[in-house]
């Protein structure tokens, strides 16, 4: 048994007792009733259930919460797909996450299964752009390599990686000549 | 030699003299069987497909709850001891041998049918498979739990003529009222009833909400206003979806059931009288007005339609309808779009390739105010009708939605 905290989407959780061999992907589903983290393989391999963690030094990750007990986000401070569009004060969803939005406006996802996966990975992928642009000729490799360990039973591929490219070349500071 | 010719002329005179009779007997059934999906009558008398035809299923009428009756062949329960006679004037007059039937039973509409069709249907229940199942009590409030009650509502109400053609208009077109009107009986849910609960005529097809969606209007103005063609027509009756949209509610059961079983020629003469037309119709382009993304709709539209319906409102297959061209939206008042919003739709499996995803109910979700700017949006982007519908009038739609919920499940 272990004495779980942290914050998801900026809220505090916990402290909550859970046991040892919980994953982190049962803990969100069954503890949370956070469903929107979608279980596909269970064995690390879809990325499906990808999350993000926010480190301290202001850098994120993508984990995968199949094969990632809870303890191992114990203090962290993590983000989900829930937390990415902003809500009013009623809980109502006012605007989509520049990820979200071009995922919809390249119609990119069919069922929906692998798409938090994908929303979190981009995420992740965009933020570490900002940190570190890459040049315009390296932007087919860059997507490939964060996002193709990513599986879409609907073989969505091409309209995701479309997309992806779109935000990347239209959003200011991601790219240098 | 000679009498072995004989004896085989005789033997053969024997065998043919009953099958004869027979063939015509079984194209009698089979004719039934065939009128009996038109007409639909299983899938209101039955609620165990086991027990097909044995009724049981209950109808909630403003007036409480009716159950529909065993029609299987047994004799003690269903109406195995019927005469010819009897059957007719149940089908014709709403008059059973026990007594006057609820006009939930359709006889308003199925007195349009033709002798040899009455007596083909009758051939056909006496063949179907007897079912030991006692009728259940009614559950009506005083006084409409009286069946004399029903006299006089008939002696009103009801006018039990046969169907006659219509001498200015194709066979075509007449095959396709006497199939609509009659077995078919479209009216009973699309045509606007008057107070005493009879179908308004002079309003004939024009809709009516029933159980929290309106049974659309289905005149050939309106079907012929909103760019349906003969082949639309058809797919939606036949497949539940089209290029025009899908069915939902009340519809889906209907099309599973009984129109996806009509021959080519009684559904082609079907869509000439629909659309009060007997050539092809070519189809209309498709409306679409782009979008105004300094509307407010804008964000809801993409925030939570957007991923199914796709941003150009274009669907995908096996997962969602197209908005663009589609008749669910594009009608004057707005009671269906507001009605799969507030409701969802159920998941829709056509064959093992071929279905929609649920679409999730936005009840406890959207807002009057967004319901009021998502309805508007999705009416100026994809329809010609006006979109300054105010949350006054939304609210009212979605009142009388809910009332005709509440009134489908009391
Ligand atoms: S469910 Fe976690 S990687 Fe497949
Ligand atoms: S959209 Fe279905 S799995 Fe990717």
């Amino acid at each position: 048994m272990s004495i779980i905290s942290l914050s998801i989407n900026n809220k505090a959780i916990g402290p909550i007792e859970t046991s040892d061999d919980v994953m982190m992907i049962e803990f969100l589903h069954e503890h949370l009733n956070m469903t929107g983290t979608k279980f596909g393989c269970g064995v690390g391999v879809c990325h499906a259930c990808t999350v993000i963690i926010d480190n301290q030094d202001g850098t994120s990750e993508s984990v995968r919460t199949c094969i990632n007990g809870v303890s191992r986000f114990n203090g962290k401070k993590i983000r989900t797909v829930e937390g990415h569009a902003k809500a009013n004060e009623f809980g109502e969803i006012i605007k989509l996450s520049p990820v979200q939005e071009t995922f919809i406006e390249n119609f990119s996802f069919q069922c929906g299964w692998c798409t938090s996966g994908f929303v979190n990975e981009t995420t992740v992928l965009v933020e570490r752009l900002k940190l570190m642009p890459i040049r315009v000729s390296e932007i087919e490799t860059v997507i490939e390599k964060a996002l193709g360990d990513h599986v879409c039973r609907c073989t969505g591929y091409v309209k995701y990686y479309k997309a992806v490219k779109e935000l990347i070349l239209s959003t200011e500071g991601l790219t240098r000549p | 030699m000679k009498m072995n010719v004989n004896i085989l002329k005789l033997s053969a005179l024997c065998l043919a003299l009953p099958l004869t009779a027979n063939a015509t007997q079984n194209d009698l059934v089979e004719q039934g069987k065939y009128l009996a999906k038109l007409g639909d009558c299983t899938a209101c008398h039955t609620i165990d497909e086991g027990q097909a035809n044995g009724g049981g299923l209950p109808f909630t009428t403003p007036f409480g709850i009716v159950y529909s009756t065993n029609i299987s062949s047994n004799k003690e329960f269903g109406i195995g001891h019927y005469s010819l006679e009897d059957f007719t004037d149940a089908m014709r007059g709403g008059v059973a041998p026990k007594g006057n039937l609820y006009p939930a039973m359709p006889y308003t509409s199925y007195h349009l049918l033709t002798d040899q069709d009455i007596e083909a249907l009758y051939r056909y229940f006496m063949s179907t498979k007897p079912v030991k199942q006692e009728n259940r009590d009614n559950d009506l409030m005083f006084p409409t739990n009286i069946r004399m009650g029903l006299k006089a509502w008939n002696l009103v109400n009801h006018d039990s003529k046969v169907f006659e053609a219509d001498a200015d208009k194709s066979e075509k077109w007449n095959r396709g009222s006497y199939i609509v009107n009659g077995l078919g009986h479209c009216g009973e849910c699309h045509t606007p009833r008057d107070a005493m609960f009879a179908m308004d005529q002079s309003r004939h097809f024009e809709g009516e909400l029933i159980g929290g969606a309106l049974a659309s209007n289905i005149t050939p103005k309106e079907l012929n206003r909103q760019g349906w063609t003969k082949q639309d027509l058809d797919d939606v009756l036949r497949k539940g979806y089209s290029r025009k949209g899908t069915v939902f509610a009340g519809m889906y059961p209907v099309v599973f059931h009984s129109f996806s079983h009509l021959t080519n020629d009684d559904m082609s003469a079907v869509t000439s009288y629909l659309l009060d037309n007997d050539g092809e119709i070519t189809a209309k382009s498709d409306t679409f007005n782009g979008h105004d993304k300094s509307d407010p709709g804008y964000d809801l539209y993409k925030g939570y339609c957007a991923g199914c319906h796709g941003i150009d409102g274009e669907g995908k297959p096996n997962v969602s309808p197209a908005l663009i061209a589609n008749a669910t939206i594009d009608k004057a008042v707005p009671i269906n779009t507001l009605s799969v919003m507030l409701n969802g739709v159920e998941e829709q499996r056509y064959s093992y390739t071929h279905g929609f995803y649920a679409m999730p109910s936005y009840r406890d979700t959207l807002s009057v105010k967004q319901l009021t700017e998502l309805t508007n949006y999705i009416r100026k982007v994809w329809t010609k009708q006006p979109s300054d519908l105010t949350e006054s009038q939304v609210q009212e739609w979605v009142d009388q939605i809910e009332d005709s919920i509440a009134d489908a499940a009391h």
